[in-house]
């Protein structure tokens, strides 16, 4: 029983990663309704700079730390001013194939500067686990669920109780519109793009915090989808609930299904809630539901 | 200079040059060439390890063509495809390869290059070459793909046996594997080794296959269940990544069952992904080829050669010599052809005839390799197999067993 509970727990922690992953699609959708495809690579560009900084540069972790996030702040600025701000006010659907295209593009040029090299991620959190009794919980999905719920209630707050963020939603809504009424959209997507590039920096910190680093690491980009669709893409808080019952769901099957079948079906359990719960409602748990008057 | 020395001059010039013009078409028709395709993957899964595997086995062509080539006035050419470990990139990219290069044997990297291409190449009649183990899968009759290494489950069970004996005492060795369903190759490796421990229980009792992402989460709660079934020893036979996950749940659980990797993900990769050797102390790398350790041999001493004299820049580890080793296996092959059927007009099927013809001896591959005797029944030696056992002692790799018997283990 304290096995299955620790399941339990470790799921919902691994889940909760998950969410803030896919905090940076839904901050990215809230501000300009474009869903970045290069979620995943903009986890690795993070990964990247926190090592280069720690492992290369030589600093210590409460100064890189900070300046990484600068730095990847600094990244998402970038490519936001570079491949989407020309796009605005342009259709949705080509800002989309925009960030299918910097899904190579960022690829290719982590391959190219930094190399194909696996890498030992800095230790971020403690190697050693949480003991509680007989129940064991690793420090960086504890320490990452932490920052995840923080980070989800203040990124609520900010988009719903302050100026700017409903500015941001408002962006997202139409860009034209937006623009007649004095909002900067240029200025609210790029902020979007910062916000989504800083969490998953923090989001590479705690799921490879004393691994490697390859740009494998981006599969998490996808691990992390049906997170954000489940809970609707227009969803802070939701995402953390989404989370919690998609990593429950594929803890218990990855150490209760997974010996039994001799498979894999854990990593595919998100997949299908995802689906089901999208047959049954198609704008996610909490996603907004489209009112249009004719 | 007086105006008629200019003429002279200019006179010798025009000569020298005619003579050295007329002089080379003859040498190139003195010099017969043969392409190779060399499928590698600079920007999959494999790219960490990639530079050094090509440069290792580019470097023995280049020796083959200085050395053994010039005497029998054949010169291989070669051209690497990027196939990003990927099956469907292979089988796209084949045709055009084909009618590009027009080439007597590949030279392949992997599980997806012999999925692709495992029922093409005997229509096109030309022979793959591997640096790998070979996979239950592609294990059949009349096959143009040839690995000089048994199948990866060949070589677990090799060192899981040697691994119990060291053990002493009753009783089966208690194993777990760690596996990805991201490749077929990886689950080819899990189910062979699965196969076998259910035939031979006396052997090996294994206490669970995990089946993980290529970059898992967290392994924290399978390695816990590894522990508690009392395993001895993890097989990882995948990628780095995998290892250092397993790694990172093992010591959270405070346990330190030994870990056997493979040649692709041995001990200098793994050992690099997690910050040192010495993280990988009492761990073991286990294959049917050369150990890369410091010890003076005979491998170790070609790859002085090949450094020295021919351009190899890659450092001595398992990577460098899994692709001298696939050079020395495609050009001991080739030059074997070239004996049996003279250096012109060699083709892919006069290469895998002459594959069958006779050994390949340990002598030919520098030690790299044990020697080779291919039948037309399997994709690899069906007798003699070998391996051979690497571990970490004081954070450096050294060779703790040669020459360890492969049991028979059944086709899957």
């Amino acid at each position: 029983m304290v096995y299955f509970i620790n399941d339990i727990i470790t799921g919902a922690l691994i889940g909760l990663l998950y969410s803030l992953v896919a905090m940076g699609f839904v901050v990215i959708y809230r501000a300009s309704k474009v869903f970045n495809f290069a979620q995943g690579e903009l986890v690795i560009i993070g990964g990247f700079i926190v090592w280069f900084t720690t492992m290369q540069a030589g600093l210590s972790l409460w100064l890189s730390i900070p300046l990484s996030l600068v730095l990847a702040g600094l990244v998402g600025y970038a490519i936001e001013r570079i491949f989407l701000t020309k796009l605005i006010g342009e259709s949705v659907f080509s800002m989309v194939m925009v960030t299918v295209g910097l899904l190579i593009l960022l690829r290719g040029l982590v391959l190219l500067v930094f190399g194909p090299a696996v890498r030992p991620f800095p230790i971020i959190f403690p190697l050693k686990p949480l003991f509680l009794g007989d129940m064991l919980i690793p420090m960086n999905l504890l320490m990452g669920g932490i920052i995840t719920i923080v980070a989800a209630v203040g990124l609520s707050w900010f988009f719903n109780r302050t100026r700017s963020g409903l500015r941001m939603t408002a962006v997202a809504e139409d860009h034209v519109v937006a623009s007649s009424m004095g909002i900067s959209v240029k200025g609210s997507i790029a902020f979007a793009w910062v916000l989504g590039a800083i969490l998953s920096t923090i989001g590479a910190m705690i799921f490879l915090s004393g691994k490697s680093l390859t740009f494998l690491a981006s599969d998490i980009g996808f691990a992390a989808l049906p997170v954000a669709l489940f809970a609707g893409l227009e969803s802070i808080g939701g995402l953390i609930l989404a989370g919690i019952i998609i990593g429950i769901a594929q803890s218990l099957t990855t150490n209760y299904l997974d010996p039994l079948i001799g498979g894999s079906l854990g990593s595919v359990v998100p997949y299908i809630i995802m689906l089901a719960i999208l047959l049954i409602r198609p704008t996610g748990l909490f996603g907004w539901r489209t009112i249009e008057r004719v | 200079m007086t105006y008629q020395t200019k003429r002279g001059l200019r006179g010798l010039l025009a000569a020298c040059a005619i003579a050295v013009a007329a002089s080379m078409p003859l040498k190139a028709q003195a010099e017969t060439t043969y392409n190779l395709a060399l499928l590698s993957d600079f920007s999959g899964p494999y790219a960490d390890i990639m530079p050094v595997l090509a440069g290792g086995r580019e470097a023995v062509f280049t020796w083959w063509n200085e050395t053994r080539g010039k005497e029998l006035g054949v010169k291989l050419n070669y051209k690497n495809y990027e196939t990003r470990y990927d099956a469907a990139q292979v089988a796209s990219l084949w045709p055009g390869i084909k009618s590009e290069l027009d080439p007597i044997a590949v030279v392949g990297l992997g599980g997806p290059d012999v999925a692709a291409l495992s029922e093409r190449l005997p229509e096109d009649k030309i022979p793959m070459f591997m640096a790998t183990a070979s996979y239950g899968f592609a294990w059949k009759p009349d096959s143009w793909i040839f690995n000089p290494r048994p199948t990866y489950s060949h070589e677990s069970a090799g060192f899981l046996n040697w691994m119990r004996e060291q053990r002493g005492g009753d009783g089966p060795l208690k194993v777990a594997i760690l596996a990805s369903e991201a490749s077929p190759a990886y689950v080819d490796m899990a189910k062979g080794l699965e196969l076998y421990a259910e035939e031979n229980p006396e052997e090996i009792n294994l206490v669970e296959v995990i089946y993980t992402e290529v970059q898992p989460t967290d392994l924290t709660g399978q390695m816990r269940r590894v522990v508690r079934a009392g395993a001895e020893a993890l097989i990882i036979q995948t990628n780095t990544s995998i290892v250092v996950a397993a790694k990172r749940g093992l010591q959270a659980n405070g346990s330190n069952i030994p870990i056997m990797m493979s040649s692709h993900n041995g001990l200098p990769a793994s050992g690099g992904a997690l910050g040192g050797l010495d993280q990988l102390e009492g761990d073991f790398e286990a294959y049917g080829m050369a150990i890369a350790a410091d010890e003076d041999t005979p491998a170790r001493q070609f790859y002085e050669t090949l450094v020295a004299d021919h351009g190899l820049k890659a450092p001595w580890n398992v990577v460098t010599a899994m692709g001298v080793s696939q050079g020395l296996f495609v050009a001991t092959v080739i030059d074997h052809a070239i004996e049996a059927n003279g250096a012109e007009g060699l083709t892919g099927e006069m290469v895998r005839e002459a594959l069958f013809a006779g050994p390949i001896t340990t002598e030919e591959t520098h030690g790299f390799l044990p020697s080779l005797t291919f039948t037309p029944e399997a994709p690899f030696p069906l007798e003699g197999l070998k391996v051979n056992v690497g571990t970490v002692k004081d954070g450096k790799i050294t060779i703790e067993a040669i020459g360890v018997d492969v049991p028979d283990v059944q086709k899957w």
